[in-house]
């Protein structure tokens, strides 16, 4: 007997918290769409609800970013056979958050930044990834060109933190404070810090950063 | 009691006048632009040059910032000699850092080089050793070494890395004892040159990211492997490790690494790690690297106050310097000190 479409939502839900294997995890998804399930559930109540799972398990310190980067894996290998099945206008109907991301320049880690990365494209954010050892300018200039509402600055080392406040100060010299919010992340950076340049908001780790970059860009609360 | 006899003994445990003051070099810098300018001496210059980068070390102790050597002033050697990849060598305020990948995968590790501690950077290195060994001044000198981990995975993308720790267990095991190897090699060096202490800073293999399960497996299996082979040369040689990020995750794995002292950032409560480590574990830190570039003298003084208090054995910052710093903030650490006669 063929499976129930929460009995497939619940296997593609698990299959990415359980961090299957891709090719696993394809079939799943192909299983469902055969079966005729809706794409757009298939992946916010089956693929998406699993990442969440991790990231719950990962606020609990029971999963570690390592646990979560083979999740998310589970999750893209899952989106690439759903994607194909949804209605365009489900993808245009409401507004599209986007933001820009990367390590300033100077520094090369990108773990954290990867991550943050992966959850806001798990959150529904439209996501442009610049990379690691970014020009400082190429923030501004992509956020500009984008109609970006965020910029994720990200770095581990305590040599590069300056870079952070010059792109606060280019976006206010632009004219672009306020409009495009700021966030920071990455081991050396504190509240403190974000409170002293003036970014919006400072995030710990990937979930919390997923939860602040909602409430700065003010997503999900009617305009 | 000279500054090499105080640090020596507080590492082996024995009683000393007054706790150090120190920053031992590599990824805890402990250079900043304004020493770059007092000593006519310019990053990236002093990595390329044996000469400069012992005077430039030399500095650190000469104009009363800390009371050691140390050296080299980045974690890119060990990468750069291994994989050969490009490192931009980054200039007066940002330090050497590593911008391309040589291998896809930990299964490609056999295509890797073997360190020439007779080439490159490493030469330089051990040539400022020698220079610094040569003064026989009193001041401890302190080789720096870039954990397994971290080297590891600035060779290939550590996602990946990460990644197949997991997936491909067997080549990932080949990789890491391959980097071990090459990196007890340029410590072996750095001893037979006349450092007196080896740090060891792997930021890249903590609990946070890989997780207490995975952080023995692998950044506690090759960093005892690495300080077995240190110790093949010297059988005593003191061994600090500096461990990154929140630490209760993985209070239990700590316990089982064979260093003599424990480094930890400043998010980290020390009397939090004496109750989980144990009273005879040397602690050093944790004065804050933000603070030391942004706060004032009196408060940082206020800051190592506290770190003391609360029971470090050596004072020093929690994580390398900002090259902003003021070298008056910097400073104030050692003030501290001294001023507990």
């Amino acid at each position: 007997m063929s499976k129930t479409k929460e009995e497939l939502l619940k296997l593609l839900s698990d299959s990415v918290f359980e961090m299957e294997e891709e090719e696993g995890v394809r079939e799943l998804a192909q299983e469902y769409i055969d079966a005729g399930y809706d794409a757009l559930e298939g992946i916010t109540a089956g693929l998406v609800d699993g990442m969440n799972r991790a990231g719950q398990m990962y606020e609990e310190e029971e999963y570690f970013i390592t646990d979560l980067l083979l999740c998310s894996d589970a999750m893209y290998a899952g989106l690439e056979v759903l994607q194909p099945h949804l209605p365009k206008k489900d993808l245009e109907s409401e507004k599209v958050y986007k933001c820009v991301i990367g390590v300033v320049q100077g520094d090369t880690h990108d773990i954290g930044k990867n991550l943050v990365k992966i959850m806001l494209e798990t959150a529904g954010f439209e996501m442009y990834d610049l990379g690691r050892d970014v020009p400082l300018k190429d923030f501004v200039d992509k956020a500009k060109e984008a109609d970006a509402d965020l910029i994720c600055l990200s770095t581990l080392m305590t040599t590069t933190m300056p870079g952070m406040k010059t792109v606060v100060e280019m976006l206010k010299e632009e004219g672009m404070y306020g409009k495009v919010k700021v966030m920071v992340g990455g081991g050396p950076i504190s509240q403190a810090y974000c409170n002293k340049i003036e970014a919006s908001g400072y995030a710990a780790n990937a979930v919390e950063a997923v939860n602040l970059a909602k409430v700065v860009v003010g997503m999900g609360i009617p305009a | 009691m000279n500054s090499k006899e105080r640090l020596l003994n507080t590492l082996k445990g024995n009683s000393v006048d007054r706790i150090p003051c120190i920053c031992p070099g590599g990824m805890m810098n402990m250079v900043i632009t304004e020493l770059m300018h007092k000593t006519g001496i310019m990053w990236p210059d002093a990595h390329l040059d044996g000469q400069k980068m012992a005077d430039l070390a030399a500095g650190v102790y000469e104009y009363g910032m800390f009371e050691n050597y140390g050296v080299p002033f980045c974690m890119t050697i060990e990468v750069e000699s291994i994989g050969g990849g490009k490192i931009d060598m980054g200039n007066e305020k940002f330090e050497p850092h590593v911008v391309e990948y040589v291998i896809g995968s930990v299964s490609d590790y056999k295509q890797l080089n073997k360190t020439d501690i007779n080439s490159g950077r490493a030469k330089v290195t051990i040539d400022a050793i020698k220079l610094l060994k040569q003064k026989d001044d009193g001041v401890p000198i302190i080789g720096n070494l870039s954990g397994p981990v971290s080297v590891a995975s600035s060779i290939m993308d550590p996602v990946k890395y990460y990644k197949e720790l997991r997936r491909n267990k067997e080549d990932a095991h080949g990789f890491m004892e391959f980097v071990t190897d090459q990196i007890i090699h340029f410590g072996q060096a750095q001893i037979k040159a006349g450092a007196d202490v080896i740090a060891i800073s792997d930021p890249s293999g903590t609990g946070e990211i890989m997780g207490p399960k995975y952080f023995e497996e692998y950044a506690v299996k090759y960093l005892n492997k690495l300080i077995d082979g240190l110790r093949e040369v010297d059988r005593t040689i003191p061994v600090i490790v500096h461990i990154c990020g929140q630490m209760h995750s993985v209070y239990e794995e700590l316990k089982h690494l064979k260093a003599d002292a424990f480094s930890f950032d400043a998010i980290v409560g020390i009397k939090d790690v004496r109750e989980h480590l144990g009273q005879d574990k040397i602690l050093m830190g944790n004065v804050s690297s933000f603070a030391l570039e942004t706060s004032n003298p009196q408060k940082i003084q206020t800051m190592a106050q506290s770190a003391i208090n609360n029971g470090v054995n050596i004072l020093s910052p929690a994580c390398g310097l900002g090259t902003q710093s003021s070298m008056d903030n910097i400073k104030a650490l050692l003030e501290t000190v001294k001023n507990q006669g």
